[in-house]
């Protein structure tokens, strides 16, 4: 696991707290009952202030799954 | 703090059986991080507490503050942004900024201002009202540059400067200061347009921490420190007083020794609130005496009690200063210019607030005014502040009385002229009442504090009686020193709530209490909702007069064995009531 797994893992724990540690990397908008429209603009606003980005609203889209964020930010940001 | 450290604070589990808190975030817009924020806020300041925070509708603070019932919530957070007088004033409305639309902008803000206000009189009057004044900067509606203020930007800072003076005055309501908010939160750094624009949020996050953690202090609202204990030399004063005598030492701008004079003068302030002032200093006594004398002095010598002036240890002074006071050494702040006699007091008094005062440093030295304000600060100076001292200079009377004579305090108190005023009746504003009993510790039946809330809803319960003491004697006035709250139920007398300021101590006003409620209520028996608590020995040993032993949860005392044992009681008393209590 890299440290920017470490990171965005901290970062879905915290916007879901009831997500289990192992469910993190497969999280998605569908298997996560609270992933609602709230629970987005929230990980949008924790990964702007963890990793210093702006996230548009038509990137916010792409943002459904703990590995599309993660392909995201190495792809938009390059995050790696 | 950011919002990933608010989250995982909330994520943290709640101690079982914690209370809970409920505060009503009221704002026009979508709440969303700052709700976040203030309920984290919340959870550092208060961690033995089930924090809930609601919110109302979206674009409708008027309406939400209306529909808001106090029983519903301990505590109201009010944030109100500038398109809550006026959507035209926000972004997300496009109702026009045409030069001729200012004028209704103008008559629409002072109308809503009007509106709230009302609403909030009367929330404040059974709830605690926290208000966040709009915070972020106007759009560029009005027809000047932006580098020039438009008289309408005026009139509307005048409107809302207008409702914030009205709502001030209600005992509840408690505005956050814009000065602490711009120190902490730079106006151009505030504003989130995209988040406003997709989220209806307008806040940056850390803005809204900011917010938060303001409206978080305020709800919280911690009691303040209770006593100063200050050094002299280079301290209270520059220079060393048996070095350079009484006409030397300085606290003047002409011998740039102008900040120990800003210290004196903010000592002084506190003095006339009701703070304790005492000092302790190694120093030869009758040279301190002498220099008291001089007339420029701001922090005069009837401002402080007692004086610890000596060669021995600056903890011993402290330990007999804080004997006098009787208070804990939690509740007081000592501030010395040696680095070695602060660690001293510190190793001696963990828990109080020790200060190296940084007589060089300007810096330093006005963060410290503005520390020591923020540590001792308080909503309302009470009748009661203005005679503490006094009343205890006279409760030191008395030790020093019962110390040197030896003779018996039935002949003192016969002597003493004591008069005591009970106060019969249910006032959910009377402050004071509420202070005494989140504060004491020594007298105090159970330890048990109450929320401004809970407070209020108690008085409500028509079987709640409330019953004061106010107490003088030949020595000057204590002011309002006890409180008995109680209820009755089939006859039968329970007290819930009983405390005692300390500086009451030693005059019998307890043994009174406990009479003055056999005959009040023609009861047989009194029963305690007694709780032991690390600091209420005091109340312990009282009871233990009747029971024999230390008292247990639920004691009872009966009306026959009261008066068998109880001692002479001379006091005058009076009795005032004020409503139908109970």
């Amino acid at each position: 696991m890299t440290e920017t797994d470490d990171r965005l893992i901290r970062c879905f724990s915290a916007v879901f707290p009831a997500l289990a540690a192992d469910g993190i990397r497969s999280a998605s908008v569908e298997s996560v009952e609270d992933w609602d429209s709230l629970a987005a603009l929230r990980l949008a606003a924790v990964l702007e202030e963890e990793y210093g980005i702006q996230i548009d609203l038509p990137d916010l889209q792409e943002l459904s799954s703990f590995e599309a964020v993660r392909h995201y930010l190495r792809k938009r940001w390059g995050v790696s | 703090m950011k919002l990933i450290d608010a989250l995982e604070l909330l994520k943290k589990p709640v101690p079982e059986n914690a209370p809970p808190l409920r505060v009503c975030l009221a704002c026009g817009f979508t709440p969303l991080h700052l709700q976040t924020f203030l309920a984290a806020q919340l959870r550092a300041f208060l961690p033995q507490h089930r924090v809930e925070i609601k919110t109302g509708l979206f674009g409708d603070l008027a309406g939400n503050l209306e529909r808001l019932s106090s029983s519903d919530v301990d505590a109201v957070a009010v944030v109100m942004e500038w398109q809550d007088l006026d959507p035209r004033l926000g972004i997300r409305s496009l109702g026009g900024w045409r030069a001729a639309d200012l004028p209704d902008i103008m008559e629409s803000a002072h109308q809503r201002t009007a509106q709230i206000v009302e609403t909030l009189k009367r929330l404040s009057l059974s709830i605690p009202v926290s208000f966040c004044p709009p915070t972020l900067p106007l759009p560029p509606l009005f027809t000047t540059r932006s580098q020039q203020v438009s008289a309408y930007e005026l009139h509307l800072r005048e409107i809302v400067a207008s409702f914030l003076a009205l709502i001030s005055r209600a005992p509840g309501v408690r505005i956050v200061n814009a000065q602490c908010l711009d120190e902490l939160s730079p106006l151009g750094e505030r504003f989130d347009m995209k988040s406003e624009v997709m989220a209806g949020f307008p806040y940056a996050l850390a803005h809204a921490s900011v917010i938060a953690e303001i409206l978080a202090t305020l709800i919280q609202n911690p009691p303040p420190k209770k006593g100063l204990i200050t050094d002299l030399d280079d301290t209270l004063w520059a220079g060393i007083l048996g070095e350079v005598g009484v006409e030397a030492v300085s606290w003047h701008l002409d011998q740039h020794t102008h900040l120990h004079g800003l210290y004196q003068q903010l000592l002084a302030s506190f003095a006339s609130a009701g703070i304790l002032i005492g000092v302790a200093s190694k120093n030869d006594p009758a040279l301190v005496e002498k220099a008291f004398t001089r007339k420029d002095l701001i922090l005069t010598h009837e401002s402080i009690f007692p004086f610890e002036i000596h060669w021995g240890r600056k903890s011993e002074s402290v330990q007999r200063i804080l004997e006098a006071w009787n208070v804990g050494s939690d509740a007081v702040v000592f501030i010395d210019d040696s680095p070695m006699e602060v660690a001293e007091v510190h190793a001696a008094f963990p828990e109080m607030e020790c200060i190296v005062f940084p007589k060089s440093d300007y810096l330093a030295f006005w963060k410290l005014l503005r520390r020591l304000r923020d540590l001792f600060g308080k909503i309302v100076v009470t009748e009661e502040d203005a005679i503490r001292l006094q009343s205890i200079r006279n409760a030191n009377v008395l030790r020093e009385y019962s110390r040197t004579t030896h003779g018996s305090l039935d002949d003192f108190l016969q002597n003493a002229e004591a008069k005591i005023l009970f106060t019969f009746g249910k006032r959910a504003s009377d402050a004071r009442a509420l202070e005494l009993i989140n504060k004491t510790n020594q007298f105090n039946l159970n330890g048990r504090r109450f929320s401004e809330s809970a407070w209020s809803s108690r008085l409500k319960n028509p079987e709640t009686f409330l019953v004061t003491a106010t107490y003088e004697d030949k020595f000057g006035p204590l002011g309002k020193i006890a409180v008995l709250l109680g209820r009755v139920e089939s006859k039968t007398l329970f007290v819930d709530a009983w405390v005692m300021s300390c500086r009451a101590f030693s005059r019998r006003i307890e043994h009174q209490c406990l009479k003055y409620l056999f005959e009040k209520f023609k009861t047989d028996e009194i029963v305690f909702d007694f709780e032991a608590t690390p600091r209420n020995s005091p109340l312990q040993e009282f009871f233990k007069q009747w029971l024999g032993d230390l008292p247990a949860h639920g004691f009872s005392i009966s009306k026959a064995s009261f008066f068998e044992k109880v001692p002479s009681i001379s006091h005058h008393v009076e009795e005032e009531v004020i409503d139908g209590n109970g």
